[in-house]
This record gives C-alpha cells, structure tokens and sequence, in this order.
C-alpha cells in the first residue's frame, strides 16, 4: 500500500513504548501493533486524534504517501 | 425463555444428523436395491426401494433399468452429502456468529450450491428420462415416488446460495477490513 505509517518513527522520537502509548490513547496492544506493522486498511479521526495527542505531533508526521514502483 | 443462536445450532445439529442418517438409507437402499437386481435376483424390480415396482422397466430393458437407478441413486447420494456438510460445518464448529464470514463458511455455501445444482441437474434428467420411457409404454411409478421431483425447488436454491455466496465474499471484504481498522 502506498500510505506508510511512521508510527515506530515517532514512538522512538518522543521515547515512547507501545505500552505507554496503548494506556495514553486507550487502544489495545493488538491494535496498535496492526497500526505500527503496516496492515492496517483504515484508522478512525478519533484514533488519529489521540495518538497526535499523545505524540504531540501532526496527522503528516505518522502518515505517509509514497509512490508504488 | 429466551432461544439462544447456540441452542439453536445445537438443535440443527441434531436434526441434520437425524436426516443424514436418513438420506443415507434411502442412498444405501437405491444402490443395494438396484444392484441386487441387477447382479443377484431381478424378481427384486417389482419390489424396489420404498416399494416402487420397475419389473415393468426391468422387463423392458435391464439397461434402461441401469439408467434409471443410477439417476435415483446420484440424486440421493448428493443429498446425503449436502447434509453431511451440513453435519460437518456445525460439528467443527465454524460458524462463529461473533464473526459469521469467513472463507470456510463461504466454500461450504459454495460446496453446496454445487451439489443442489447437481441433483437439479440429475433429477431434471431423470424426470425426463422415465416420460421418455412412459412414451415407450413401460408402466413407470410416479416421479415423486422415485423421489426424482423438485428439480425446479434444487435449481432454484442452487442459484440463490451461489448468490448468498457472492454476498458472503464481499461480506469477508467488509469484515476483515472492519477487523483492520484502528
């Protein structure tokens, strides 16, 4: 899929685990773990929201468009 | 009283065993019936399986005899195989109401499509096949007898599972993309 999720980027520049950021934006770990692997077909604003939250970062910073080959 | 989805799967389970035991003696029986006639005592037409007399049709022609069972005996073969799917999919346990689409559900949908298209097909032939012979003069009990009936009902539920089918794929579709959504 062409939208990577940079979520480990960010986790690791804000020194964060999975398990601090599963408790912070009340998402299971199983969850979080689909988000940060890739195989995620869709993330709700409401997800999203918490995680920049948490992350004190912007949607963009996560998200990312990259160009299939 | 309340009727649970898991007491009434446990009812349907019963009574397909119930009927798959039953379907599976009428198969047993056309097939014994046909080839102990066949191989061992004709006598044994006029009295065949459910009390249908073919010593007419024997008479005329053991081949045509042949022909006749062998459609019978399919026809009831694949029923007993619809339930026998019907047994097994309830028996290891793959209908998960929590989440009721899955790929298994959906080959055994499929699966049985098939086998109702099957016994359309083969009983729609049958049923022509004995006007034929009634057109020759050989005297020939009635079709819903020779349980060759239905034809219509079987092609009718053959279609609308293949198009339940086609649902349950998009309904996968749907489910798995629900389960990957954060």
């Amino acid at each position: 899929m062409p939208i990577v999720v940079n979520l480990d980027v960010m986790m690791a520049k804000r020194k964060m685990s999975l398990n601090e950021l599963s408790e912070k934006v009340d998402l299971t770990l199983a969850n979080l773990s689909i988000l940060k692997t890739g195989k995620a077909k869709a993330v709700r604003f409401s997800t999203l929201e918490a995680i920049c939250k948490a992350l004190d970062c912007q949607p963009g910073d996560i998200l990312e468009y990259k160009k299939e080959e | 009283m309340k009727i649970s989805t898991k007491q009434i799967l446990k009812l349907l389970y019963i009574l397909s065993w119930i009927i798959f035991v039953g379907v599976c003696i009428e198969a047993g029986g056309s097939i014994f019936s046909a080839f102990y006639t066949l191989v061992i005592n004709p006598i044994n037409a006029a009295t065949f399986w459910a009390g249908n007399d073919l010593s007419a049709l024997y008479k005329y022609d053991p081949g045509h005899f042949f022909g006749e069972t062998l459609l019978i005996s399919i026809a009831s073969v694949m029923k007993a195989c619809i339930f026998y799917l019907v047994i097994k999919i309830l028996h290891d346990k793959k209908l998960n109401m929590s989440q009721p689409f899955s790929s298994e559900v959906r080959l055994f949908i499929i699966k049985v499509s098939c086998l109702t298209f099957g016994i359309a097909f083969f009983t729609e032939w049958g049923v022509k096949y004995t006007e034929w012979l009634v057109r020759q003069g050989v005297k020939m009990p009635d079709t819903q007898h020779l349980r060759l009936g239905g034809a219509d009902v079987w092609l009718f539920m053959s279609v609308t599972l293949f198009v339940i089918a086609q649902i349950f794929k998009r309904g996968i579709e749907i489910q798995t993309e629900n389960e990957l959504t954060v």
